[in-house]
């Protein structure tokens, strides 16, 4: 898709991610994290149809089930006592944190199975060479060896087997022994070639000056507006978090849970931030669906 | 103008007492297309190496190199890394990045180009090339043909002003040889850059290039425009020649002519001016008693369940004793069916008769195979370990062994390590070791590939003999030319069947396109038709030669 969520710059897009985590780990507050992970749901929905978050779903339940279980089991502070079992207070406070971090948990999962769709591999390698450029160079040359090495090893493996060496059949000593020796020779061919691809860097200049980069993803106006909107958020968030009126008091008295005043707005600019792809995306499936 | 210049240049390799290089003088000019030709271990590649100053030659070297009349060592190091471009014979180990892009973008941001300097250049290169369709591919998954290609458009990019290729077309099959041949001239021809490339391929390059260069133990043996050059490599190089200059040659056995006709055009011109007829009692070839030694019926195989399949309903005969080629172009299945032979795949459908007994698979013991890179083959350090594990687990004696080194002329090689081998010795080396098992059928992938012609012939004449002690031989090839002149019979594969085969000579006569040059040439003309030189040697008889007249 040429616009959308997706189209905005690398950088833009990891800002995202992390204000969002952490705004989910700062605002500890029942309905706060509950319209998080609604959210959240709803761009995984836009994205890709939920197919992504499909293939976590059962891994997402049973981690937020497993702490929201076990929480109120060790976390023993609290005023208000719900029930006891086998001599042991089960608090309400306990409990309510543990929904917490259990909404917590599987909000920032949920997110994560989007960030493959958003932050796609030569995205993520576009970043990671900014940070760090001589290891995204060893990082890329690595990618280009693994479908070579498997070839190669496949190849050794077929023309020993007609030698009556074999990795498949014969006993585990000596299966173990053939396969350690084509790692070997793979080690030694590969090195022999290797040469021939380092002459091949050092005769396209490698090595003389310092190494420009290719900017596959140029900065665009929208990008700036995404970024002082981003940004605007944040600031919002952050204030909400530091007037303490996004997190739930539990001691030393337990807060109600029933949100006043700024609370509301507050809010708001978290639902907003959250679904900045739904905005993105969404007015993109508006368009596409109008023209037709 | 003169771009390069080689002036009294000798060089030694460490620990070597022969000079590779000696007494080099020779200069390139601006626009020239210059072909360096000479047998494997002329000094080809040592020349071109140290024409190219990035990749720092171990050794001893005198004399100097002037690039546009300056010594190499006065100039700045990225003005010779961007005006000299080099591209190597192996496709695949040049490649460095992971996708298209990437490797195309990687010499670029070596140099430091900008990013919008970079977006241009690629723009226009992906254009010229038209290779729009690859750029979001991975390089492992390009043919040969293609990879080769990203080569070429990488180097193009940094504005070479000369390019250096050793032996770029060795790995690829004939047509994407050519395909890339013929972009060099366009190259030329178009944008003026300067070419000179490390070929023992010469057909197509000899109405290519404008000089030829032919080195010999490195030595300039001359340097010359093709024309002259046709006449003096006539004199004792004759293997290095198109074969229609072969035919010509042996039929009028003038030399120093300036007009050898050396491509199918030329060559029929010359023979509207002949009177030949065939020898009848040649052509009647001896019938052979058919021995079925293999036959595969209907076999259908692919590699899942949901891709298309690579053979569909394939039957094929081998005869005891024979020398089978299986011809077809890319993608046709040929390693494919190999494997299959071979039993490292099994098939999904069809039938397997050995010695006219139904098999589920043939015995491995009874198969020898000698893969495309023989490298691969060796396990142990020098080649007497490899011999003597193969002896103990095949139950040889060391004299079995010692009789079979002898007979390949390996005795001088015994203590070396397989990697320090030439490609030659390296072939006859994996050979020995096959054939220490006893093997019934022996299984060839491509043997010609990269070899020079000289070798060709050679390596020809050790399958004769192993085929004389009675094993079967199967080989897949693209070289028309190699097929045509050594084996008694062709397959045809395509689209995973069988089409056709037939014994060597009726087999090519058929064909159009797919056969060899000689064919093409004595093809609906008054001449007998025949499909090599050797055939044509054996059965024309030449009742007046006309004065030529092309």
């Amino acid at each position: 898709m040429l616009r959308g969520f997706r189209s905005f710059h690398p950088f833009v897009l990891l800002l995202y991610y992390i204000i969002v985590i952490a705004g989910l780990m700062m605002y500890q507050h029942p309905v706060f994290l509950t319209a998080a992970l609604l959210s959240i749901i709803f761009v995984n929905l836009i994205l890709d149809k939920g197919v992504e978050l499909n293939k976590w779903k059962y891994m997402i339940i049973f981690l937020a089930l497993f702490v929201f279980v076990f929480t109120p089991l060790f976390n023993q502070q609290g005023n208000i006592v719900l029930f006891e079992l086998f001599s042991r207070a089960f608090y309400l406070e306990a409990v309510i944190q543990g929904a917490m971090i259990a909404l917590t948990l599987s909000g920032i999962l949920a997110l994560f199975t989007t960030f493959n769709i958003i932050i796609t591999s030569d995205k993520f390698l576009y970043l990671f060479s900014k940070f760090f450029p001589k290891w995204a160079l060893i990082l890329m040359l690595a990618l280009r060896f693994m479908p070579l090495f498997r070839k190669r090893l496949a190849d050794i493996q077929d023309v020993q087997e007609m030698k009556g060496v074999s990795m498949k059949d014969g006993k585990l000593r000596e299966k173990a022994q053939n396969g350690m020796l084509f790692i070997q020779i793979l080690l030694t061919y590969s090195l022999e070639e290797a040469v021939q691809t380092a002459d091949s860097m050092s005769a396209r200049g490698y090595g003389l000056q310092k190494r420009s980069q290719y900017e596959a993803y140029l900065w665009k106006s929208r990008d700036w507006a995404m970024l002082v909107f981003l940004l605007l958020l944040s600031l919002l968030t952050l204030i909400g978090w530091k007037s303490n009126k996004t997190i739930l008091t539990l001691t030393p008295e337990l807060e109600s849970m029933m949100l006043q005043g700024h609370s509301w707005f507050y809010l708001l600019s978290w639902i907003l931030l959250i679904s900045l792809p739904i905005w993105t995306e969404g007015k993109e499936v508006i368009k596409w669906n109008f023209y037709k | 103008m003169e771009l390069l210049q080689m002036r009294n240049l000798n060089f030694t390799y460490p620990n070597s007492s022969d000079q590779a290089l000696t007494d080099i003088n020779f200069t390139v000019h601006e626009g020239d297309f210059v072909v360096l030709c000479g047998p494997s271990g002329s000094g080809k590649s040592t020349l071109i190496r140290l024409m190219k100053q990035e990749l720092n030659l171990h050794g001893t070297k005198s004399g100097e190199i002037y690039y546009q009349g300056i010594p190499f060592e006065q100039h700045d190091a990225i003005t010779l890394a961007k005006d000299i471009g080099m591209v190597f014979q192996d496709p695949e180990n040049q490649i460095v990045m992971s996708n298209v892009m990437d490797e195309l973008l990687f010499g670029m941001e070596n140099l430091g180009f900008s990013t919008n300097e970079m977006r241009k250049k690629t723009a226009e290169i992906v254009h010229y090339f038209g290779f729009n369709h690859l750029l979001q591919q991975d390089t492992s998954e390009l043919s040969g043909g293609e990879k080769q290609q990203i080569n070429l458009a990488s180097v193009l990019l940094l504005d070479p002003k000369i390019l250096i290729l050793d032996e770029p077309t060795a790995q690829l099959d004939p047509i994407a040889a050519k395909n890339f041949m013929y972009l060099l001239k366009q190259l030329n021809d178009e944008l003026g850059i300067t070419i000179i490339i490390a070929e023992h391929r010469l057909n197509e390059l000899f109405s290519l290039a404008n000089r030829i260069v032919v080195l010999e133990q490195g030595k300039i043996k001359f340097s010359e425009s093709p024309r002259k050059a046709l006449s003096l490599l006539a004199e004792n190089m004759t293997a290095y020649l198109p074969e229609a200059s072969q035919l010509y040659l042996a039929f009028t056995g003038i030399l120093k002519t300036p007009d050898i006709p050396f491509h199918v055009k030329e060559a029929k011109q010359w023979l509207k001016g002949m009177d030949i007829t065939s020898n009848q009692s040649q052509q009647e070839e001896q019938v052979k008693p058919e021995k079925p030694l293999l036959e595969l019926k209907e076999i259908d195989f692919s590699y899942s369940k949901h891709t298309e399949p690579v053979l569909n309903n394939l039957s094929l005969t081998v005869q005891e004793g024979e020398w089978l080629a299986i011809l077809g172009g890319n993608g046709t299945g040929k390693s494919t069916l190999l494997k299959i032979i071979a039993g490292l795949l099994t098939a999904q459908h069809g039938r397997i008769r050995y010695k006219g007994k139904k098999v589920k698979q043939i015995d491995r013991k009874l198969i020898g195979y000698l893969p495309q890179n023989p490298k691969l083959y060796f396990l142990h350090e020098t080649l007497q370990e490899e011999y003597t594990a193969l002896a103990t687990k095949h139950g040889k004696s060391e004299t079995e062994v010692q009789t079979l080194v002898k007979e390949f002329q390996m005795e001088a090689l015994l203590d070396r390590h397989p990697y320090d081998l030439s490609g030659g010795e390296l072939q006859r080396a994996a050979l020995v070791g096959i054939l220490i098992g006893n093997p019934q059928i022996l299984l060839l992938d491509e043997p010609t590939k990269g070899m020079d012609p000289a070798f060709k012939e050679e390596f020809a004449s050790i399958i004769q003999t192993v085929k004389h002690t009675g094993v079967t031989i199967m080989m897949v090839t693209h070289d028309v030319e190699f097929a045509a002149k050594h084996v008694t019979r062709c397959s045809m594969l395509f689209q995973g069947e069988v089409i056709v085969t037939e014994d060597t000579t009726a087999f090519f006569k058929d064909n159009d396109y797919y056969t060899t040059m000689i064919n093409r040439i004595t093809k609906d003309s008054q001449v007998p038709t025949v499909v090599t030189v050797e055939e044509a040697k054996a059965s024309w008889q030449m009742k007046k030669a006309l004065p030529s007249s092309v």
